[in-house]
């Protein structure tokens, strides 16, 4: 088909005319338009909020929803969000919420208590008409002390809780207190973790299983419409096959960037490379209930013995930092670095042993996982501890599992078979409270909890119970930098590493920030 | 041959059975379980009793599998504990990517694996010949996941000729040859194996057969070479090729599962491999019998196609 001459000259001038525009908005900054596509590490298991349990598919999903309270944009600093202010009670049993008014979900309902309500109630109640939409295996696990949720008017809500409960704040913020669309919930049943309804920067597109998952921009939002057109998410499970996405210009950008490639990549000058220290710890637990573990100064020689700053450089090539306690450095009010330090010392190591009666050396069981969520390289660290303790007469024989069989076997407790065991945890309310009323309280001692070396200090319990009665932040802070004075001396734990996660860019995307809790925000991001 | 259909097809039933069976203990009595990697180490121990029951996980073994069995026969898989879509539309969709990548890299297998083979055949003992062989087994020998990886550097990366993964340009920008471009990769590297395999057993099944006596015949009457080898000569050696072809597709069922991971390609092998590693049964049962069911019915269809192959086979 043949084009006349004046038509094809008004295509070239209006090609050149958007050509001129775009190079100029490009100086500007904050450009509005385009598609991001970003790389995941695995297929999305859910969109729904409240099902979830994968760090991965919730990352998605702050592009879709929005919780009550948020952090800021660079700590954990509660800010208002779809709850624009608070206040607690003095016994700490009730919980009060202003709701943002005019917020509509993306189906055109509207935001309000009664929504909240729903969404609580089918988390919470087994018998509610739309618990059928479960199983919420972390529903009960940071709300479970709320007893009932209020609708006091249109725009306020209450939380009554059945005990005080001082992480709750903090817990709001997470995956699981995104706001789902009530309407939606009753139109689609099960379907609806495909198809999502939020309030947020984003509204679902499209899911195509194992290769995409796409949203467009909500130009109604209550924060100021975000940049981007759209964002494309796509699961590249093999990390390799991610690499090379980034490299040839599939993928925009790409999360967990392999250690091996970590150096390629900030020397390449196409590509940029962003990391931020997380809430996360990764620690071999230690069995109290038997010899040799049983004996303190056995358990800080271990700390003595292994080169934690090697693990850091050499196998996580920069991807961790040492571990000094049992709280990460980024939950800053709750972190203190005054604790008992170890340094790295073989010689110390081998002297403690001997004074405690093992000059001969040791024999130890290691139990570590072939991989596994947290886990970043459980093998290679699992190897270099294990050499470090060569080093100073003691074997330790490594069995390894499957993730699944692993949590099986950590979770029922060591007993006689293991003497030390590999961990690892994410923090992402940004509150230590649900973690170490987990691993470290003796209440939670295996098989009850996920205390596996059954460590007990009447202390910690206390300091543990306390900071949970309690709402004044400060305070807590104080209480669980106490624990940790606490447990870097009793040393349960060998304290290992706290990861450092990342992603690289291509240099055409602009204002993408890692949050320390480890998800990640769509709204500001721009594009060249 | 009516008759063997029907038989075949009954007996058919009876392996679906058997391996159900066999998916459902193997899943069970393994160690870890769902409600266990669902909450990972934030496992309270009341939390996992709670969530066992709400999978309906804490009934007996085999009340649990006759509850899974009497529903799949009414066609309900059940439910992807992960996803909470119906298995059925889950495995089906995600078998299509499949079928079309071992589709098109059996066809490649065939067609060039014959070709191949009778080129070789042809010119025995010539450098070609033992070029050919060579290059066959070195492509046996070589790691499906390796060679991936391989093309993707060299044909992705360093000259960006091809997409290096997935099933189509993650902007939706493609065109209409998006779906052949994506497709090249994976498929060679996914014949590789069955090329070389289909290409040494045509060469050595074709000259067996151009060493009987009926070729001699053949050639007495005066036929030409090409006439001898179209009529003659290639339907008895496609004989012995044709077992293999039913066994290669079982092969490209499973080998498809590393290609699809180092591809990104959303096919079956790659789900069932993050199934099982979630252990959610529902997903896995219904994962495997379709691959059961559809390797079954390959190696019927072969089965089938001797019979006009060989006119000396005769079913039932």
């Amino acid at each position: 088909m043949k084009k006349s001459r004046s038509i094809r000259a008004f295509w070239s001038v209006l090609a050149v005319f958007v050509l001129v525009l775009s190079s100029c908005t490009a100086l500007t900054g904050g450009k509005k338009g385009g598609s991001f596509v970003l790389g995941l590490v695995a297929e999305p298991t859910s969109l729904d909020p409240a099902t979830l349990t994968d760090i991965n598919s919730m990352r998605i999903l702050s592009s879709i929803y929005d919780t009550l309270v948020r952090f800021d944009e660079s700590g954990f600093d509660l800010k208002p969000a779809l709850a624009t202010k608070w206040t607690v009670s003095p016994d700490g049993l009730n919980y009060t919420f202003e709701l943002r008014k005019g917020v509509k979900f993306h189906d055109g309902s509207a935001f309000n208590a009664a929504a909240v309500k729903f969404n609580f109630d089918r988390m919470l109640d087994p018998k509610n008409q739309y618990a059928n939409t479960g199983p919420f295996p972390f529903g009960g696990f940071y709300y479970g002390s709320i007893k009932e949720t209020k609708v006091v008017d249109d725009s306020t809500v209450q939380f009554i809780l059945s005990q005080p409960y001082s992480p709750l704040l903090n817990s709001l913020t997470l995956n699981q207190g995104r706001i789902v669309s009530p309407d939606a919930v009753k139109k689609y049943g099960k379907d609806f973790t495909q198809n999502p309804v939020g309030t947020g920067p984003f509204k679902f597109s499209e899911w195509q299983h194992g290769v995409r998952v796409v949203v467009t921009r909500n130009d109604e939002y209550w924060d100021g419409a975000p940049l981007l057109d759209k964002i494309v998410f796509r699961p590249i499970p093999d990390e390799q096959t991610r690499y090379t996405e980034l490299k040839s210009g599939n993928a925009d950008a790409i999360v967990d960037v392999p250690p091996d490639n970590v150096a390629q990549v900030k020397a390449d000058s196409k590509f940029t490379f962003i990391e931020q220290p997380g809430p996360h710890i990764w620690w071999v637990s230690l069995n109290m209930q038997k010899a040799p573990f049983d004996k303190v100064a056995v358990r800080q020689a271990m700390m003595y013995a292994i080169n934690r700053d090697a693990i850091s450089k050499d196998i996580l090539k920069g991807t961790g930092t040492v571990a000094s306690g049992p709280i990460p450095p980024s939950i800053k009010w709750a972190y203190t670095d005054d604790v008992t330090k170890y340094t790295y010392d073989p010689n110390k190591a081998k002297q403690m042993l001997a004074d405690a009666g093992y000059a001969s050396g040791l024999k130890l069981t290691f139990w570590v996982p072939e991989s596994g969520s947290g886990m970043q390289s459980p093998k290679s660290m699992a190897t270099a501890i294990q050499a470090d303790l060569a080093k100073i007469g003691v074997t330790v024989d490594i069995k390894t599992f499957e993730w699944g069989a692993y949590l099986g076997k950590y979770g029922a407790g060591f007993g006689t078979d293991a003497d030390m065991a590999a961990m690892s945890f994410m923090l992402d309310p940004g509150d230590p409270a649900p973690y170490l009323g987990l691993v470290a309280d003796s209440a939670a001692s295996a098989p009850a909890g996920f205390n596996g070396g059954y460590y007990k200090s009447a202390t910690v319990d206390k300091l543990l119970h306390d900071a949970l009665a309690t709402t004044d932040q400060a305070q807590r802070g104080k209480l669980y930098q106490q624990v940790a004075q606490q447990m870097t001396k009793d040393v349960p734990w060998i304290f290992i590493d706290n990861q450092i996660q990342n992603a690289a860019m291509s240099t055409k995307v602009h204002d993408l920030k890692l949050h320390p809790s480890f998800y990640i925000f769509f709204t500001k991001i721009w594009m060249d | 041959m009516g008759r063997y259909l029907v038989q075949r097809l009954l007996s058919l039933v009876g392996v679906l059975f058997g391996v159900s069976l066999i998916v459902f203990l193997a899943l069970h009595l393994a160690p870890g379980d769902p409600a266990q990697l669902l909450l990972g180490p934030l496992a309270r121990a009341d939390d996992l009793v709670r969530l066992r029951q709400e999978l309906g996980l804490d009934e007996s073994l085999p009340v649990q599998y006759l509850k899974w069995i009497s529903h799949a026969l009414q066609g309900d898989l059940g439910r992807s504990i992960s996803s909470h879509r119906p298995v059925l539309t889950d495995i089906l969709e995600r078998f299509q990517a499949t079928a079309l990548l071992a589709g098109v890299s059996l066809a490649i297998a065939v067609g060039v694996g014959l070709a191949i083979g009778i080129f070789s055949a042809a010119r025995r003992g010539q450098w070609v010949d033992r070029m050919a062989m060579v290059v066959a087994l070195v492509s046996m020998s070589m790691p499906s996941f390796w060679l991936g990886m391989i093309l993707i550097i060299v044909f992705s990366l360093t000259l960006g000729w091809l997409p290096g993964t997935g099933m189509s340009s993650p902007r939706g920008d493609g065109g209409p040859f998006d779906l052949i471009a994506h497709l090249i990769l994976p498929a060679i590297t996914l014949a590789a194996v069955p090329t070389a395999i289909v290409s040494r057993l045509t060469r050595s099944s074709m000259l067996e057969v151009l060493g009987q006596e009926f070729v001699r015949t053949g050639r007495g009457k005066g036929l030409s070479e090409r006439q001898l080898i179209r009529r003659h000569v290639l339907p008895n050696t496609l004989i012995g090729v044709a077992t293999i072809v039913g066994l290669e597709a079982g092969y490209l069922l499973a080998g498809a599962v590393l290609v699809e991971t180092v591809f990104a390609w959303p096919g079956l092998g790659a789900l069932l491999v993050t199934s099982i590693l979630k252990r959610d049964f529902p997903l896995v049962q219904g994962g495997v019998m379709l691959i059961a069911l559809v390797y079954v019915l390959v190696n019927l269809a072969t089965d089938v196609a001797y019979a006009y192959l060989d006119p000396r086979i005769r079913y039932g």
